[in-house]
């Protein structure tokens, strides 16, 4: 029988910590031949198990440019997270995926790329920054705005070192006022401020973005006042999901499956759908 | 050729064929006062004289819980296995042809895209026998849905009352083997069958104007929602007693070294459904879960499985505890 809600084994490969109650799992899977196989696309997500608590939702924060391995990056803020939470190297856990949409990469070509991201929003722009930087050549000028509450919160912190070395990439780090440390070197704002001071010129140039709802209602605003346009600017919903194929019921707007049709959208998609995220 | 009919007093034999075949044999039956779809063993246990069944017949096919996987830890192991369906053969007996006509949409859920096997392994399981009412409440609004006790959409099977049998009408190539496999069973005959009872169709409601209404989004905040929907307290009740409802959760239970992952019912009038876990949630309040229920009958459900999102059973209407009419609010958009 083909069972849509078994999850396939995976070995937890490594762990890094990238913020207070914030880690990523390396992932790899424990059959050889799906290790070999599997694909993805920049964008989706899987539902990842811890036996005997559940399953949480998490987007693949991997690029699919990188094989063999996939990661994901979490908070502990519950239940499914907290067990998860508790896993060291060596331990198994159960991936089902991967599903949804996914940002259409091939399609900009040639075209600049903006990623706005705010806190944990940035493990689903990661897989895109990395799937972009893999084929550097096919591609324009790249900025990145990233920012946090304060220093510590700041995720994937030696990938944000890398990304500031590399001369090919604008790199612009921000932590909410307050949240700076003494030795603090980037700038202190809230990332919509920060996004308009950097200014990226929206010709010709594609916008991703994610965040908390509030960040992404306010980074939409300053893009568009950029002269972005909203066909161009990209983002993901967050909606609560169960089984993530389109059964459950739970991750609608209006008559959108999240799940299934998502979780990726432009700006214009957004504004057509119903008030219900 | 003289056509079908099946002997009320044949009803057991048909049990007895069904069930000696290794079938369940399902059908409204008279527990604790109400009448509940359940698994018979005699036709003794049968209600003759109802409208509807309290509880819709999908926990049949969909049931209010059910292992998908079962899981054992060791000390340096995990094991995850899938479990097999179990669907054994199923005659859904008395079901009413509004009921029946949840079906279509039914599967159109389960196989998109994705295809969950336990439905659709109970599914091809599972003959449903239909009966024409003869009977209606005022509960009962099947016809303002376009539906009739006459319909046979969703039916393998349609019976109607005749006096002492019903007359058979076998509708799908399901139903026919049904009858064929049983055929020491069904008699032949000519009996005039009793007339149907039609529920009146509600004057005031327009189901094309409400599905119009619907999609223009403007009606989302419109504080017709809060006023029409303010005495709802979200029990759910409603929702599990629907055909068409299908909502569930996945959740684990078991010890720390082995359990299982079950499907559970689950509803969206419930606050926690959509409740993320920042504390965001989409639908905070009632009147927003009520208006997804009532777009999901209505809108989106219709549009996206091609099926009816309400048949006009009236299961919520007779349940709700504060008298939350449906009825009353497709009035409301009809205008
Ligand atoms: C497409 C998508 C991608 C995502 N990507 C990521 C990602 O990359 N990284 C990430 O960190 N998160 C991501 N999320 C969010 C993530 O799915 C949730 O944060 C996570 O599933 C919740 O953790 P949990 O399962 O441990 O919480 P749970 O314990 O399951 O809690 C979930 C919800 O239930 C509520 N709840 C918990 N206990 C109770 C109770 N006893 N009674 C009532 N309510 C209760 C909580 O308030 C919360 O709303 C994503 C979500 C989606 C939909
Ligand atoms: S919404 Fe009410 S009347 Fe309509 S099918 Fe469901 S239970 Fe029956
Ligand atoms: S049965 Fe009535 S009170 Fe309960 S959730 Fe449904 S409409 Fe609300
Ligand atoms: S997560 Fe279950 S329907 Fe989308």
């Amino acid at each position: 029988m083909n069972n849509i809600y078994l999850p396939n084994l995976v070995t937890i490969e490594d762990i890094y910590e990238e913020a207070p109650d914030v880690r990523s799992f390396r992932l790899v899977f424990k059959d050889p031949k799906l290790r070999d196989t599997f694909e993805f696309k920049t964008g989706q997500f899987g539902l990842y198990s811890a036996f005997g608590l559940g399953e949480s939702t998490f987007c693949i924060a991997s690029s699919p440019t990188r094989k063999g391995y996939i990661q994901c990056t979490f908070r502990k803020s519950g239940r499914v997270t907290g067990g998860l939470a508790q896993l060291s190297i060596g331990d198994t856990m159960g991936f089902r995926g991967p599903y949804g949409n996914h940002f259409p990469v091939d399609e900009w070509k040639g075209k600049n790329i903006v990623f706005v991201a705010g806190g944990i929003g940035l493990p689903p722009v990661r897989s895109v920054i990395w799937n972009v930087l893999d084929r550097r050549e096919d591609f324009g000028h790249i900025t990145i705005v990233y920012g946090a509450k304060t220093v510590a919160d700041l995720v994937y912190k030696e990938e944000l070192k890398h990304w500031e070395a590399r001369g090919d990439v604008t790199l612009v780090q921000t932590v909410d006022p307050g949240g700076q440390t003494a030795d603090w070197k980037g700038k202190v704002g809230f990332v919509p401020t920060v996004l308009k001071e950097a200014a990226p010129k929206a010709e010709n140039t594609v916008a991703v973005t994610c965040g908390p709802p509030i960040m992404i209602k306010f980074v939409l605003n300053a893009l568009l006042e950029l002269g972005f346009e909203e066909e161009s600017v990209y983002t993901t919903l967050e909606n609560r999901m169960k089984c993530g194929v389109g059964k459950c019921g739970r991750c609608n707007v209006g008559d959108i499956y999240v799940c299934k049709e998502g979780p990726v959208y432009t700006a214009a998609e957004i504004k057509r759908m119903y008030n219900d995220f | 050729m003289a056509d079908k009919i099946l002997k009320k007093a044949d009803l057991g034999k048909l049990i007895e064929s069904v069930t000696g075949k290794g079938g369940r044999f399902v059908a409204p039956t008279t527990d604790s006062r109400q009448i509940v779809f359940k698994k018979v063993k005699s036709a003794e246990e049968i209600a003759t004289d109802y409208i509807l069944a309290r509880n819709s017949f999908k926990e049949f096919l969909f049931p209010q819980t059910e292992v998908v996987a079962e899981f054992t830890l060791g000390k340096d192991t995990v094991d995850m296995r899938g479990v097999e369906v179990h669907a054994p053969q199923t005659v859904i007996f008395g079901a009413r042809p509004c009921e029946a006509a949840s079906l279509k949409g039914m599967h159109a859920l389960f196989t998109w895209d994705f295809i969950d096997e336990f439905y659709t392994k109970r599914e091809d399981n599972t003959v449903v026998v239909t009966v024409g009412c003869t009977k209606a409440d005022d509960a009962c609004f099947c016809t303002t849905v376009n539906l009739s006790p006459a319909s046979t959409e969703g039916a393998d099977v349609y019976l109607r009352e005749a006096g002492e049998s019903y007359t058979v009408e076998a509708i799908t190539d399901k139903g026919k083997k049904f009858v064929e496999a049983h055929a020491a069973v069904f008699g032949s005959g000519s009996v005039k069958a009793d007339p149907l009872v039609m529920p009146e169709k509600i004057a005031n409601i327009d189901l094309a104007k409400v599905s119009e209404r619907l999609k223009d989004k403007t009606h989302y905040d419109d504080k017709v929602w809060p006023k029409l929907t303010r005495k709802c307290i979200g029990c759910g009740a409603c929702t599990f007693v629907c055909p068409t409802c299908r909502c569930f959760d996945i959740v684990d239970e078991g010890t720390a070294f082995e359990g299982e992952r079950r499907k559970n019912w689950d509803s969206c009038q419930y606050d926690t459904f959509t409740l993320h876990a920042s504390g965001h949630n989409p639908r905070e309040h009632q009147h927003q879960r009520w208006r997804n229920r009532f777009m999901c009958k209505f809108n989106f459900f219709p549009e996206k499985f091609s099926g009816k999102g309400c048949v006009g059973c009236g299961r919520c209407v007779r349940v709700c505890p504060v008298r939350l009419d449906i009825t009353e609010v497709m009035e409301e958009f009809s205008k």
